[in-house]
């Protein structure tokens, strides 16, 4: 029994991990230690923890942080970014290998790749291509849509069969893409082209893939890609699985979906849904208009069945009746009037009576007139036995002295003339006696 | 069509909205049916309108018939499009020779 094993020591496995693990994490040294490098490989868990490695060009090294640590990080790890992680190296037995337990992280800056993409970011926002004014509605009802993805993928089968639940009808144009590696990006911008075609008529274009590490999705985030997905004539859904960073051709797209499956949703709506509010919104007109025919007829009805159209001759007769009163009132009230006017008409003194009166009057005075004007008259004196005497010429004597003897004078009787010579003449009253020749 | 163009039917003026505007007009109008504010002639007028938005909705729903297609080269290097079977639970395509030839 002179063999090595009894000079040396012979570990189990568990005894010399153990021994590594109190060497390395008892070493001063790599307990809060800093170390700077390159993030790849990262997952984050649901559990909240976060796996990752850091590299730079010559070694890697595994790292954990776990939710407790990372609780209050101020900015999200992002694959590609350097950063340095404040840490103490242990060892996970069971796995037989040590990492980096981080405590902090500080951003060193970003890693190759994610510079250039940050660089096309910004060439490609300045030229507009994220610009959320340029963005255009997704059609409501894609008739057709298009699928810009591998043909061999999950996401292919993910976005027809949610496709095809809420559209049965839905018509489908897939246009294979290589979606990883070194020939996806032409692949993937071709494979959109195609689909812009007019003549496929396609309103809605699905285009990415489904999740995978940063560098599957890296295809993405090339310039031929977003530039593509900018360009579609037709609008566009990115539809690039993953996690934590979005993709540029997100930003260049109309719309962006964080999975195949929810893209699908996006673009397709659910026809039994559209086929249920169409026919809900029939019945609400039919309903409202059969609602109004129906109060219109009820009011139709009520008009109709008053009894001026139950009974028709009800109207005539009424409207006679009243014609009648009408007539009557006229009537009565034309008497009134007509009384009234009489009355006062015979309240009015007799114009006859006054005229008759007036005319007795006048014609007694004239009569009177008369009856003086006679009784003063030469003639009447003349009946009472009267004479006048008058000269040849007609001149009246009124004078013996008018007169002399011998000389003719007339005597004027009442009814006629006494052609006289004087005889003599004598002086005195008229009692003196007449001579007569 | 040019002789169409003088005359264009209430069908015509439709075809010229898509689904989303006449289920917008249609939803309209059975609101503004429900508020009674219309005579009846307007009432009828607007009911008409609807049924035939709801018309136009319903073959636009009907319009595409299911039919997956995918593009692939042939050897004259033409794009052509090839119907495809698919799987409606799980969405594949069964037939793996419809895989061949991706658009590269």
């Amino acid at each position: 029994m002179n063999d090595n094993s009894t000079l040396q020591r012979v570990y189990t496995v568990a005894e010399l991990t153990r021994s590594i693990k109190r060497t390395l994490e008892g070493r001063a040294d790599f307990n809060n230690l800093w170390v700077k490098g390159e993030i790849f490989n990262l997952t984050v868990h649901s559990s909240g923890h976060i796996y990752f490695s850091l590299r730079d060009n010559e070694a890697v090294i595994s790292a954990v942080f776990f939710r407790h640590a990372n609780r209050n990080l101020a900015f999200k790890l992002k694959e590609g970014m350097n950063i340095l992680a404040l840490g103490s190296i242990t060892v996970y037995e069971k796995r037989g290998s040590y990492q980096i337990n981080v405590a902090m992280v500080k951003q060193e800056g970003l890693g190759e790749l994610q510079k250039r993409i940050e660089m096309l970011k910004q060439k490609l926002a300045a030229e507009g291509v994220f610009s959320p004014d340029r963005k255009r509605p997704i059609p409501f009802l894609p008739r057709r849509l298009g699928v810009a993805t591998s043909p061999t993928g999950a996401a292919v089968q993910d976005i027809i069969k949610v496709a095809l639940r809420r559209y049965p009808t839905i018509e489908i144009i897939i246009a294979p893409a290589v979606v990883q590696g070194a020939d996806a990006p032409v692949s993937i911008a071709r494979a959109i082209e195609e689909l812009n075609r007019p003549e496929y008529r396609i309103d809605c274009i699905i285009a990415g893939r489904g999740g995978g590490s940063f560098e599957d999705l890296m295809p993405f985030n090339e310039e031929i890609v977003v530039r593509a997905f900018y360009n579609s004539r037709v609008p566009i859904i990115s539809a690039v699985g993953h996690q934590i960073d979005h993709p540029l051709c997100d930003d260049a797209a109309d719309l962006f979906a964080p999975t195949p499956s929810a893209a699908a949703e996006l673009a397709v709506p659910v026809k039994e849904d559209l086929e249920g509010e169409v026919e809900y919104l029939a019945i609400r007109a039919s309903n409202a208009v059969g609602s109004l025919l129906r109060e219109l007829n009820t009011r139709v009805e009520g008009i109709r069945s008053r009894r001026i159209f139950r009974d028709p001759y009800e109207i005539v007769n009424r409207k006679e009746q009243l014609l009648g009163d009408m007539l009557n009132q006229m009537l009565s009230s034309l008497k009134d009037k007509v009384s009234s006017g009489t009355s006062r008409l015979l309240s009015i003194p007799d114009i006859r009576m006054i005229i008759k009166n007036l005319i007795n009057t006048k014609k007694h005075s004239y009569i009177m007139a008369l009856t003086t004007m006679e009784q003063l008259s030469p003639m009447a004196v003349l009946q009472r036995g009267y004479a006048i005497a008058m000269d040849e010429e007609g001149q009246v004597i009124r004078s013996v002295d008018d007169s002399g003897v011998d000389s003719l004078i007339r005597l004027l009787l009442s009814d006629g003339t006494l052609r006289c010579r004087v005889n003599s003449i004598e002086r005195g009253g008229s009692d003196g006696k007449e001579k007569n020749s | 069509m040019e002789k169409k163009k003088t005359v264009k039917s209430d069908a015509e003026k439709t075809e010229k909205i898509n689904f989303e505007k006449a289920l917008q007009q249609l939803e309209e109008i059975a609101e503004k049916l429900e508020d009674g504010d219309l005579g009846l002639d307007e009432s009828i007028n607007q009911f008409e309108k609807g049924m035939r938005l709801a018309k136009f909705c319903r073959e636009k729903l009907d319009e595409a018939e299911r039919k997956i297609e995918i593009l692939q080269k042939g050897a004259d290097g033409h794009v052509r499009k090839k119907e495809v079977d698919v799987d409606d639970g799980t969405g594949e395509i069964k037939n793996e020779d419809d895989l061949q030839g991706s658009l590269l």
